[in-house]
């Protein structure tokens, strides 16, 4: 909740809803013990069975089915929208469809930032924000340092066939 | 020129009737269609410094429709991640920028060239350096592949194009001609790649990732909070309209990553410094 609510103080979000999120299995799956493929299974939980999603650790999500709380495989999830919106429609949104859809149609928009289509199609270029933001790009020597400082190590990984 | 379009002819005829009786004395054939293939190549191939302009010009045209976040920390950690990443990439070698923009709409975005943003409102969904690596990722796959480029080459004129481009290059981005092609260029955002490009960027996004040394489930776990949201807010409006329907993009990712990616499951995800870089504390 902390991080939540500092994320809305950083990035000026006026309020933020928690509520649940659910899911439901996209397939059968074991529910185990420990977030790992030969940890214990704790139940098999049937296709498109209904679980509250509790955390997450890398491919393992922490699930409450109705029995049961262990790991079932991440993408063995399919999240339910809208049940765990964190942050509703700050409104301004809906407020310019509703000026763009109006009688004096799409002119009303222009001129207003924002990345709707519309507003991209329609953007003036700012190439002084790009000479701004080109000033924070870094080499690729102070990345190397900082993937050391937070322990990252390269490794060599295959791209993945795309099923061909 | 005109001879070049007289023996490609000649070529075309040689081949569908092999039967028609000119003389063509000592013509390499082979050669003659090398060359015809040669100059049309040269004609619609946009090198790398082309690309680069081409590239600045969309940033540009970004930026216009939302500007750059105003913190100096948040922007140089986007850019140490970003950059980092880059370097497992194909094309570790291009003026890499990343930015996040000061826009609530949830989306990312590259340019050619290599300019990579994302919104403080996608931002704002993630818990861990992880998944902030595996949606750069995937936005560097888009420029690895030359995916955007290639997407402009198919709705324009490769010929004018090619021009245009050595045009703007030559008089430095003042050109009017270079406004025309950014803004063919920048229309692509709002049209979207193709889905095909999306399913590569996603399957080559977490490979990136995971040679970075990532937790390689941080693009997937960024999807299945997207999924979350309630589809119809309109901060994903462009976004979903873009992109192909979340739930396909995770099936597909579900196929591929299996055993391959069982023994990089232990690959830290930073979520701590994640948080602190932003500015939000220790978790």
């Amino acid at each position: 909740m902390r991080r939540l609510f500092a994320f809305c103080v950083l990035f000026g979000f006026a309020s933020a809803v928690w509520a649940a999120d659910f899911a439901r299995t996209i397939r059968a799956t074991e529910l185990k013990a420990q977030p790992y493929s030969d940890a214990k299974t704790l139940e098999s939980v049937p296709a498109r069975s209904r679980v509250e999603i509790l955390k997450r650790q890398s491919g393992w999500t922490r699930v409450k089915t109705a029995t049961a709380s262990g790991w079932v495989k991440m993408l063995s999830l399919r999240v339910e929208a809208g049940t765990g919106a964190r942050r509703g429609d700050s409104g301004l949104g809906a407020l310019f469809n509703v000026a763009s859809t109006g009688k004096s149609g799409s002119t009303v928009t222009t001129g207003v930032r924002g990345l709707s289509e519309e507003q991209l199609t329609n953007a003036q270029p700012d190439p002084k924000a790009l000479q701004a933001a080109k000033r924070y790009a870094v080499s690729k020597q102070e990345a190397q340092r900082y993937a050391a400082e937070g322990k990252l190590q390269a490794k060599s990984v295959d791209y993945l066939s795309g099923g061909r | 020129m005109r001879t070049i379009r007289m023996i490609a002819m000649a070529c075309l005829l040689g081949a569908m009737s092999p039967a028609i009786a000119f003389d063509f004395g000592s013509i390499d054939w082979k050669k003659a269609a090398e060359t015809v293939q040669k100059v049309q190549k040269a004609r619609t191939d946009i090198d790398e410094p082309q690309e680069i302009v081409l590239g600045d010009g969309i940033a540009s045209n970004l930026l216009g429709a939302a500007p750059l976040l105003d913190n100096a920390a948040v922007q140089r950690y986007v850019n140490r991640i970003g950059r980092w990443l880059a370097s497992q990439s194909e094309r570790p070698d291009l003026p890499w920028l990343f930015g996040v923009l000061d826009d609530s709409d949830v989306n990312a975005f590259s340019t050619p060239g290599g300019n990579v943003f994302i919104t403080k409102g996608l931002l704002a969904q993630m818990n861990s350096e992880a998944e902030l690596a595996g949606v750069l990722a995937h936005e560097i796959a888009h420029v690895v592949r030359k995916h955007h480029v290639l997407a402009i080459k198919k709705g324009a004129q490769a010929e004018l194009l090619t021009d245009l481009a050595n045009d703007a290059i030559r008089q430095k981005g003042g050109d009017p001609k270079l406004a025309k092609l950014v803004s063919a260029g920048t229309e692509v955002y709002a049209r979207g790649l193709d889905k095909n490009d999306e399913y590569e960027a996603d399957r080559m996004g977490v490979v990136i990732a995971a040679r970075g040394g990532y937790d390689p489930y941080g693009l997937p776990a960024v999807l299945q909070t997207l999924q979350s949201l309630n589809p119809s807010d309109s901060s994903l409006a462009l976004m979903f309209k873009t992109h192909p329907a979340l739930g396909d993009r995770l099936e597909l990712l579900d196929e591929e990553m299996s055993d391959q990616f069982a023994g990089l499951e232990n690959q830290p995800d930073l979520a701590d410094r994640f948080f602190q870089a932003l500015g939000a504390g220790k978790k």
